[in-house]
């Protein structure tokens, strides 16, 4: 968006838009150039307009939300994939079948896209990354990884471990009772913050962070409410509160099968390659 | 067994768009072939086609296609049709209003369809193109439709309510020949009272130039001296498209309805080379045994021939290996006059056999024999058998129309006069 189409997707748009009224050409110009959210409904009723047939009861320029797209303005269901085909071209957006089957009406399109594109807008989908992944991103490895998956969904980052009782430290923790360290769990935290920091942040500071040089560097308000054992599910949720180079703060809980097991108020993680040499003075603590 | 009549033709071919202007062009050696903008550039060694009148498909998009107002079309109608299938379309019209089939009688579980066609290997281009290069998710919902050998008989059994037997045939250049050989048989078993027989061809750059490659297409630019099928100087053939139409039927059941006849369908025979997959055997043993199971088929001697529409494509190899058939079939009997109708139409491919059966049955039912075009050298391995280079005064009363394909395949059809003595 704010971006001038080159001629070839210019060239591209007019081709999806064969047929259509000058005003409905523009109207898309102005959504993918300036990113015209209220330009959307123009577009919609124009492609609608090119499509439907001149035998229709109901002419686009007179239906309102209620008109139905079959009975009233005659599109049959191979008619109503070709528009899909041009709105998914012109917009530039992907829509599921799954998404189709309940439109019946022209207020259902026109609610369907607010959602489909503002929302899409707003709230980027949940990336979901495997242990296999996450060893991929993180400098942390094996054996001293604590995650076995996490979900990043826009300035949340979750994910989970489930104790395995195979971790070495178990045998001097305690002994004849093995428990789950509380500093492992506030670690744990650590690696699904740095996550986040390491997937996401580069896009919100417009550059990139190299996985070596993010550094832990305070924890405020941390609690530990109860021990956690071989076989349990550790689940962690943890929220970005302060993105400031060349800092990121989080906050987050961990709970196990809905229980409470910690919390921390303020986990601070330090970034960038300035910090090589010395650690920055933080304003955590 | 039950007898064979054509009762109704239509045409949308490069002599004529409709049966009056086809008639004519044949008698008065009309060409059908032009310089085709679609060849023009200098890159493109074949210039000529037998162009299609009255229809412009300026882009792959059916909304810019331009056809005759005659024929009505909805966009719903017209979405999932090639350039052959339009061709197609008008042409049926035609064959119904000649046969004067009712709806009722076209929509019924006794009419079938017999269909022939290369598919548009345009539109299957165009698809695909759009696959590779913008995704498979741009694709046209009709793509799956248009584009393949069957849209044929697809859009036509949709468009006119076909209830009965349905099919599309795909042997080369023989595929409508063999359509009218399956057709007059379904009638003959009593498996249909009504068969329509439809070639259809597209006309443009992809389904002729690929021709070129094994050389198999005329290199001239001038329409009055190419193609020449048997003459000496022949050089290969033009391409043509279009669509014709016959329509089938029980002798019984046209009578009982007091249909127009035609012509009549005596039977039909079809053999293979078994030699190459693009050469015909030169002997042409192949297309002689069609022809030999043909006159068994329709109860015929050899003496009882008037005429052959020949293949004749004016490919060098070709017209030779048919004459030679000619002449071994007839050897102890009566030659039949030949004459090749593509010198006139260019060759139409899948649509040839049943556009020169059409021709055949407008010969028979006018009363001429049509000429072969552009001979000024008659090869003389042709003239082994008697080739109509100019207009004869001949009425001819049984014909046989002959058609080959790649791989060898040969289709023979016979056809007699109408006269009401039946």
């Amino acid at each position: 968006m704010g971006v001038k189409l080159s001629d070839a997707e210019l060239a591209e748009l007019k081709e999806g838009l064969r047929r259509c009224s000058s005003a409905t050409i523009e109207a898309a110009i102005r959504f993918r150039e300036g990113g015209d959210f209220p330009a959307i409904p123009a577009i919609v009723y124009g492609i609608l307009e090119r499509y439907q047939p001149g035998t229709a009861p109901v002419k686009i320029a007179a239906a309102t939300d209620s008109a139905r797209l079959i009975e009233d303005l005659g599109l049959d269901s191979l008619t109503l994939l070709e528009i899909v085909l041009a709105i998914e071209e012109v917009l530039k957006i992907h829509i599921e079948n799954e998404e189709l089957r309940e439109i019946r009406t022209v207020g259902q399109i026109n609610q369907f896209l607010q959602t489909k594109i503002t929302g899409a807008h707003a709230a980027p989908v949940a990336k979901h990354y495997s242990r296999e992944q996450i060893v991929l991103v993180l400098p942390q490895q094996p054996p001293f990884l604590f995650l076995d998956d996490a979900e990043l969904n826009g300035e949340t980052v979750k994910a989970s471990y489930t104790i395995k009782g195979t971790e070495s430290f178990l045998e001097g923790h305690f002994k004849d009772e093995p428990i789950f360290p509380a500093s492992i769990v506030f670690e744990a935290m650590g690696q699904a913050a740095c996550l986040w920091l390491l997937e996401k942040a580069s896009a919100q500071l417009g550059k990139e962070i190299k996985s070596n040089h993010v550094y832990f560097a305070s924890l405020d308000g941390a609690h530990f409410y109860r021990k956690t054992r071989p076989g349990e599910k550790l689940e962690f949720e943890q929220k970005l509160v302060k993105l400031r180079e060349p800092l990121a703060i989080f906050e987050g809980t961990v709970t196990s099968h809905g229980e409470r097991v910690a919390k921390i108020e303020r986990l601070v993680l330090a970034f960038g390659e300035q910090l090589l040499t010395e650690p920055p003075a933080t304003t955590a603590t | 067994m039950k007898r064979v009549v054509v009762t109704g033709l239509g045409f949308i071919t490069s002599i004529g768009n409709n049966r009056a202007d086809a008639v004519r062009s044949l008698r008065e050696c009309r060409t059908g072939i032009e310089l085709f903008p679609e060849f023009a550039s200098p890159d493109i060694p074949v210039k000529l086609a037998g162009t299609i009148k009255d229809f412009r498909f300026p882009t792959a998009y059916f909304e810019d296609w331009e056809y005759p107002a005659d024929y009505k079309l909805t966009r719903e109608q017209l979405r999932p049709m090639s350039p052959n299938s339009l061709f197609a379309y008008c042409a049926m019209q035609q064959a119904i209003a000649a046969a004067r089939l009712t709806p009722d009688l076209v929509a019924n579980p006794r009419t079938g369809v017999m269909c022939a066609s290369g598919g548009s290997m345009w539109l299957a281009y165009e698809n695909l193109h759009t696959m590779l290069t913008r995704g498979v998710a741009r694709c046209q919902p009709m793509g799956i439709i248009n584009g393949i050998p069957g849209s044929l008989y697809i859009n036509l059994v949709a468009l006119f309510k076909i209830q009965g037997s349905s099919l599309g045939c795909s042997s080369a250049c023989s595929s409508s020949a063999h359509a009218l050989g399956l057709a007059c048989d379904l009638i003959r078993l009593g498996r249909q009272d009504t068969v329509f027989v439809v070639g259809a061809e597209d006309c443009n750059k992809f389904n002729i130039l690929p021709f070129a490659s094994v050389r198999a297409l005329s290199l001239q630019t001038d329409p009055a001296k190419t193609p020449c099928a048997f003459d000496r100087n022949r050089d290969g053939f033009v391409g043509t498209g279009g669509a014709a139409v016959l329509v089938l039927e029980d002798l019984d059941h046209a009578r009982q309805r007091g249909a127009p006849i035609c012509a009549e369908i005596l039977g039909w025979g079809q053999a293979s080379d078994g030699y190459n997959v693009l050469a015909p055997d030169p002997t042409g043993a192949g297309l002689a045994r069609a022809m030999t199971e043909t006159l068994r088929d329709a109860q015929l001697t050899t003496d009882q021939v008037d005429y052959i529409n020949a293949h004749g494509t004016a490919t060098p190899p070709g017209d030779v290996s048919e004459c030679r058939a000619v002449r071994t079939v007839f050897a102890n009997g009566r030659l039949p006059r030949v004459s090749s109708t593509k010198s006139l139409t260019g060759h139409g491919l899948s649509l040839a056999g049943a556009m020169e059966a059409a021709f055949c049955v407008l010969a028979l039912q006018e009363k001429f024999m049509p000429v072969s075009a552009n001979i000024t050298d008659l090869d003389p391995e042709c003239a082994i058998v008697p080739i109509i280079t100019n207009p004869i005064p001949d009425v001819p009363r049984i014909v046989l129309n002959n058609s080959s394909g790649f791989g060898g395949t040969n289709v023979s059809v016979a056809l007699r006069r109408w006269d009401n003595a039946g």
